[in-house]
């Protein structure tokens, strides 16, 4: 009699654990839809690439488009700006310049303070963040202030010599 | 109100094959693949002369097995994350019919039997003793008959249902584009909560047969 | 480790014992049917119907302009949007469905009888805050059932005495349906769930302390409770899964049956649908309201025939316990009022007609006669049982419960 109890007490554990985690998976698949659906919707992600036409900006300015919602810089380097970028390696996070563009005349950055994420104002060598003074050069290399590294360059590639498709 | 029904009552009176004439066409809608793409085809090229699926994006079509190329062809110089709109401007529309051709988006669910009514509205049209073109099923439609079913003959019309079935199989999908998606998953999780019950019943009968006789 | 937290806790907050007491050892009628399943599954989809809206209400935008939009692109772009969308509307018909069934269960056995009358009435309350919470979630989609079903109820406060324009204007805060009253309706909508969580609250406190009526309708000696746990976790769990299988049936194979084709049209204000027609849940509640041709009358009726359920306690005189098992002349009422209510909710479905409104007002006045000759017949009934003889099983119920009972243990 107790044998028999022993065994049917046994078998009602391993049904309950079994039942508990075929639940347990269960609940948790249940989650997924709902955690997924506070990812980027479609229509969000479609918009990942930004098509630039650079033949209005003129040597030494700047333009701000957005792509993804952030700012991205793209400056006409003129030639001395090209020079004197060569000749440097940033500061705190040094990069030769070359490897942070793929034309030296066209300068293309994600204009976000790799700091605190406020939006650094264009002078005459480079940018200054108005939140906690970051300073960036004409490369977007981070030569003081508080921000730890260069701004970020978006991925990006040129479809015709004067037009560009960031993302 | 009272003027209108009296005409329908005449009309029923003079012609009594209108009943079953603007009854829904009983078809079977091919869903298949192709169907569906040259679906596509015919109601980007045709029905979006004058109408819109403004819920659905250039990109969308990619899903019914399409590359980029064939969207770019179909869309007109549109980008792939544009909505799909009409080509004639809506205002000029309202000019010609006397008001805005619907959006197609939805019609296969906005309506009781959506597919078979489409279908049974691109194949209703006839013309009537004074030549004029109408509708069984929508008597007084500003919509012309833009596949020519009116005026098919009945080798014609094999070719013109096929294009019929084809254009609704590709509205019932722009309807509910996620139908596949929700039907594939939906066996999943069927399948799952018949095995969870499952355990549970045998569970519950376990805990229940420790009260001896007597319980339900 | 875990056991010095809980130690820690119990010290400050009666966790364990109230666990134990409201949860685990909860003493429970062994002889609950199915029909008991009913009240735990309202809360599950109080709960589901909750998160579905929350995160609904993360892509959804209450705006005339762009209601209907937001909803396609939670049908189109948002991820998993379709399930939690057709979750939350078909949650809605499964909520009416629970709870009319969890209805009927009580009147059936006479569960509304004392001492459970607050039990009964926080219920009453529940129902018409659920009737309010999904009237208003319905004009959210913005479709053309939406606007025109909320232009038609909210004419109906038109019916008031004297200040019924004003109150429309109020209610609408436009002189039509519009983007103020969809708003409203939307934060509305939004609000109510907080209030039903705490009437549940209070209906389970209540049951609590009266504990669970049963299929007897007597309340059992202590030997015929059983803890809840694990016996009646087990009961409701399997009974979730059984739901579950058809709920998900629907929503992943039939998820447009519960709504009407003229809602995938965006609002018109200018063009009524041919033929409109409330959400099945109000079909009966609005057949009341069309078998009164006068306006004020037709609202008071339909009114009415929600709220009379509350006066239960008070119609049913008779003092047989067990509802209708025991009652032959109260379960032929109880089955009559089932047909009704079935044959309203098609008259309500109809468009109105001659012969539909003949039998739309027969079957008004049999609703309300079922209630309002209950105190007479419930009494004859009574007598008449005594007269003839109890039942044998009745007989050794009241037996069994007039037995000398042991005092419940000092918890």
């Amino acid at each position: 009699m107790v044998g028999k109890e022993g065994v049917d007490e046994e078998r009602r554990d391993f049904l309950l654990t079994a039942t508990g985690t075929v639940g347990a998976v269960g609940i948790a698949a249940a989650c997924w839809p709902f955690i997924s659906s506070m990812n980027p919707t479609l229509d969000v992600q479609a918009q990942a690439n930004t098509e630039v036409d650079l033949s209005g900006v003129a040597a030494g300015a700047m333009r701000t488009v957005a792509w993804r919602g952030k700012p991205v810089f793209i400056v006409h380097r003129n030639p001395e700006q090209i020079a004197a970028m060569a000749q440097s390696e940033g500061g705190k996070d040094p990069a030769p310049d070359r490897t942070r563009v793929q034309e030296p005349q066209w300068l293309v950055v994600v204009g976000i303070c790799t700091h605190l994420g406020c939006v650094p104002n264009k002078t005459e060598d480079g940018w200054l963040c108005p939140c906690h003074g970051s300073v960036y050069d004409n490369s977007g290399r981070v030569l003081q202030g508080p921000a730890p590294r260069n701004l970020e360059v978006p991925p990006y590639h040129f479809v015709e010599p004067t037009k560009i498709v960031i993302g | 109100m009272k003027l209108r029904a009296l005409s329908y009552l005449m009309l029923l009176l003079a012609a009594p094959a209108t009943w079953a004439d603007n009854a829904l066409k009983d078809v079977v809608i091919d869903q298949s693949p192709t169907a569906l793409r040259r679906g596509a085809a015919t109601v980007t090229g045709v029905c979006m002369a004058c109408h819109s699926l403004k819920y659905l994006h250039y990109r969308d079509l990619l899903k019914l097995g399409f590359n980029p190329e064939d969207v770019a062809g179909m869309s007109m110089g549109n980008k792939l994350e544009d909505p799909l709109l009409a080509m004639t401007p809506p205002d000029v529309s309202e000019q010609t019919y006397g008001r805005v051709p619907p959006d197609l988006s939805l019609l296969a669910k906005a309506r009781e039997d959506g597919p078979r009514y489409i279908y049974s509205l691109l194949t209703g049209f006839y013309q009537d003793k004074s030549g004029e073109t109408n509708n069984h099923l929508y008597p007084g439609i500003r919509m012309p008959d833009i596949l020519g079913w009116s005026g098919a003959d009945a080798s014609q019309r094999a070719a013109l249902a096929t294009q019929a079935n084809e254009v609704t199989a590709f509205l019932a999908w722009a309807a509910d584009p996620r139908a596949d998606e929700r039907r594939s998953l939906g066996y999943y999780v069927i399948a799952y909560l018949v095995l969870l019950t499952g355990l549970l019943y045998v569970l519950k009968r376990r805990v229940w047969a420790r009260l001896g006789q007597g319980s339900n | 480790m875990a056991q010095r937290l809980i130690d820690w806790i119990d010290q400050r907050f009666p966790l364990t014992s109230f666990i134990k007491r409201e949860l685990t050892d909860y003493p429970t009628p062994r002889n609950l049917s199915y029909w008991w399943n009913f009240g735990f599954l309202a809360g599950f989809l109080l709960m589901l119907q909750i998160v579905s809206g929350v995160f609904l209400a993360m892509h959804y935008k209450p705006d005339v302009t762009l209601a209907f939009d937001s909803v396609q692109h939670i049908m189109r772009d948002v991820n998993y949007g379709w399930l939690i969308r057709y979750l939350h509307s078909t949650g809605a018909s499964a909520f009416f469905a629970v709870i009319f069934i969890h209805m009927a269960r009580t009147l059936y056995y006479g569960s509304y009888r004392a001492p459970r009358e607050l039990m009964w009435w926080s219920g009453q309350v529940l129902l018409i805050l659920l009737m309010a919470s999904a009237f208003m979630g319905y004009l959210l989609p913005w479709g053309q059932m939406s606007f025109w079903g909320a232009q038609v109820i909210t004419s109906l406060f038109g019916a008031t005495p004297l200040i019924g324009d004003e109150i429309v204007l109020w209610l609408r805060g436009d002189f039509v349906v519009g983007d103020a009253t969809l708003n409203r309706f939307f934060a509305l909508h939004y609000l109510v769930p907080f209030f039903i969580v705490a009437m549940v609250l209070i209906h389970l406190v209540a049951l609590h302390h009266v504990k669970s009526s049963n299929p007897s309708g007597i309340d059992l000696a202590d030997k015929d409770n059983i803890p809840f746990h694990p016996y009646f976790t087990a009961k409701d769990f399997f009974g979730l899964g059984v739901f579950l299988i058809i709920f998900c049936g629907f929503v992943f194979f039939a998820p447009e049956f519960f709504i009407e084709p003229a809602n995938n049209e965006p609002a018109n204000p200018l063009l009524t649908p041919p033929h409109i027609v409330p959400e099945w849940y109000f079909l009966p509640f609005y057949a009341i309201l069309r078998a009164i041709p006068d306006t004020l009358g037709g609202v008071a009726a339909m009114s009415l025939s929600i709220l009379i359920f509350a006066a239960m306690p008070f119609l049913d005189r008779s003092r047989i316990p067990g509802g209708a098992r025991f009652r032959p002349f109260y379960r032929a009422m109880f089955y009559i009022f089932v047909v009704d209510v079935l044959v309203l909710a098609y008259i309500g479905s109809q468009p109105p007609g001659g012969l539909i409104f003949k039998i739309d007002v027969a079957a008004t006045v049999i609703y309300f006669a079922v209630f309002l000759t209950l105190p007479f017949h419930s009494r004859w009934e009574e007598r008449w049982l005594h007269a003839r003889g109890l039942p044998p099983a009745l007989r050794n119920l009241l037996d069994s419960a007039s037995e000398p009972q042991p005092r419940r243990e000092a918890r």
